[in-house]
């Protein structure tokens, strides 16, 4: 088992609840828009946005944190604006953001700066202080305020978004942010599961209280707590194993689904 | 006529991106009370007026009032207002939402932001379910429901509004025929009891609520009669357009 000071467990124990947290909570969202294509779409505006930075010579999970924030601000007004589905508008931008991300490579000069970038869609938890925690911490708080306050009218436009609209919401707003927030989810949580792997903690945790309720409610509530689960029992499997903390987050994440679709009441046959 | 509560001046609606309008020319008055049946073949525009006296879709000639008040100007105070019953659609048998939620979620728009719903809202989505016939439906998950239970539970949503105007786009759609007079009797007494003005779609000639007083046909997205109930259903042209409608 992996030695680490108490002080760096703490940060990164706190990195990996509020990392789940925050993405399983948009991961009921995303599951329910069909928008599961946001994780790749995200984490490479990361690293085209970490290469820019590495070009510039600023730090590259600045340029990381500002490509991604602007993509996850343009995501929904793009869609809305070209009428086209917002999964659509996600392969595009996932498509410009690599695009990008090469030219920017290009002219940074030697390969461990690439190498650098490239550490964006991996992630590693170690390297979590206490302004990425800080700052997990606030967009947990402004979640549940989002979520508890705003829930019937997302529930509405989850449910039928057009029949919302109809019954005097103005979707729009909710929708994109609902967007926003997932996109802010993403770019959070990258430093500690890495871009490739978040979009695991997006989907998997919904996916798998979507196998056990049918009420809406239920699966907002339940998410985020499968989520956190799986990222703590991750991290343990990663220190006592020695794999990558993104890696066994999403192995066990995948578990815990895998056993939730074989003991879903949902399939058992009343007798 | 009572006091006009639509009035619909020379409205065109184009969908964006085309250039022929769906709806051309429409002058359409009605006054508070009326029960006006829409009917017309496939494609000649009946949803696409209701959705344009909801704001749903924006009209791009005419005037057009609800209330009084403009329609581009004033959406989202006529929909508050109104109940929208909109076509029947598919809904994903995994879909996590319970019937007596969506039911509740009619009231959403009317109750407005920063509110949660209280035991009256309750109160009101057990009425709701109530008059049509799916109080023991309230926690079963949408999905899992028939396509007529379905749309009942969609009239439940939109009857919760208390609205002033209904506007029903094919509401007997995927109903068998006792489901079918169930509604039917309900939207009768709706109308008697509350005064309520109705506007429904339909292509079938065979379903008019009795309370209709009024009916309208569309075709080619023009309105080409409208008249009392006995003498449009007796118009040999009005039963040529639906028998074309029909071939097709």
């Amino acid at each position: 088992m992996i030695e680490l000071p108490l002080g760096l467990i703490i940060t990164s124990v706190l990195g990996a609840i509020l990392a789940g947290f925050v993405c399983s909570t948009m991961g009921t969202f995303v599951v329910r828009m069909d928008l599961s294509g946001i994780g790749y779409c995200m984490s490479h505006a990361a690293f085209a946005g970490a290469a820019f930075g590495l070009m510039i010579s600023i730090d590259p999970m600045l340029g990381a944190l500002l490509f991604s924030f602007i993509t996850a601000f343009a995501l929904g007004p793009i869609a809305e604006k070209a009428k086209l589905e917002s999964n659509i508008v996600i392969g595009f931008l996932f498509s410009l953001m690599i695009a990008l991300a090469f030219i920017f490579l290009n002219y940074v000069p030697g390969q461990s700066a690439s190498a650098k970038a490239l550490r964006i869609l991996w992630g590693s938890i170690l390297s979590v202080n206490a302004s990425d925690v800080l700052l997990l911490a606030l967009l947990s708080f402004v979640l549940v305020l989002f979520v508890v306050v705003f829930y019937k009218e997302l529930s509405s436009v989850m449910f039928h978004r057009k029949m919302a609209e109809a019954s005097g919401i103005n979707t729009k707003i909710f929708y994109f942010a609902v967007l926003f927030f997932t996109g802010l989810a993403v770019s959070l949580s990258l430093r500690i599961v890495g871009g490739l792997l978040v979009f695991a903690l997006i989907i998997n945790p919904t996916s798998t209280a979507y196998q056990f309720f049918f009420d809406f409610k239920k699966i907002i509530i339940f998410s985020p707590v499968i989520g956190v689960v799986s990222c703590l029992v991750g991290y343990y499997l990663s220190l006592i194993s020695d794999f990558p903390i993104g890696a066994s987050i999403v192995i066990v994440s995948a578990l815990v689904f895998a056993v939730a679709i074989i003991v879903s009441p949902k399939r058992k046959k009343v007798k | 006529m009572n006091k006009k509560i639509i009035e619909l001046k020379n409205i065109n609606t184009i969908y964006e991106g085309e250039k022929i309008p769906v709806i051309k020319n429409i002058d359409l008055s009605v006054g508070s009370g009326e029960f006006i049946c829409i009917i017309g073949p496939n494609g000649a525009g009946k949803t696409t007026l209701l959705e344009t006296i909801n704001g749903l879709l924006s009209y791009t000639g005419g005037k057009g009032y609800v209330f009084g008040k403009e329609i581009s100007k004033n959406k989202t105070f006529i929909r508050k207002k109104t109940g929208f019953l909109i076509q029947n659609f598919e809904i994903d048998p995994l879909a996590p939402f319970l019937c007596r939620d969506v039911v509740m979620m009619g009231l959403t728009g009317k109750t407005g932001l920063f509110r949660f719903h209280t035991k009256k809202d309750w109160e009101k989505v057990w009425y709701s379910m109530g008059l049509v016939g799916m109080i023991d439906f309230a926690n079963r998950p949408v999905g899992k429901l028939s396509g007529g239970e379905f749309q009942k539970i969609l009239m439940a949503r939109v009857l919760i509004q208390q609205p002033k105007i209904l506007l029903l786009d094919e509401p007997f759609s995927n109903l068998d025929y006792s489901s079918r007079h169930q509604i039917e009797t309900l939207l009768n007494r709706l109308h008697e009891k509350y005064n309520l003005t109705i506007l429904m779609v339909s292509h079938d000639l065979s379903f008019i609520p009795e309370r209709c007083n009024r009916i309208v046909v569309i075709d080619k997205g023009r309105i080409i009669m409208d008249g009392e109930k006995q003498h449009v259903l007796e118009s040999e042209e009005v039963k040529n357009i639906l028998k074309k409608g029909d071939k097709k």
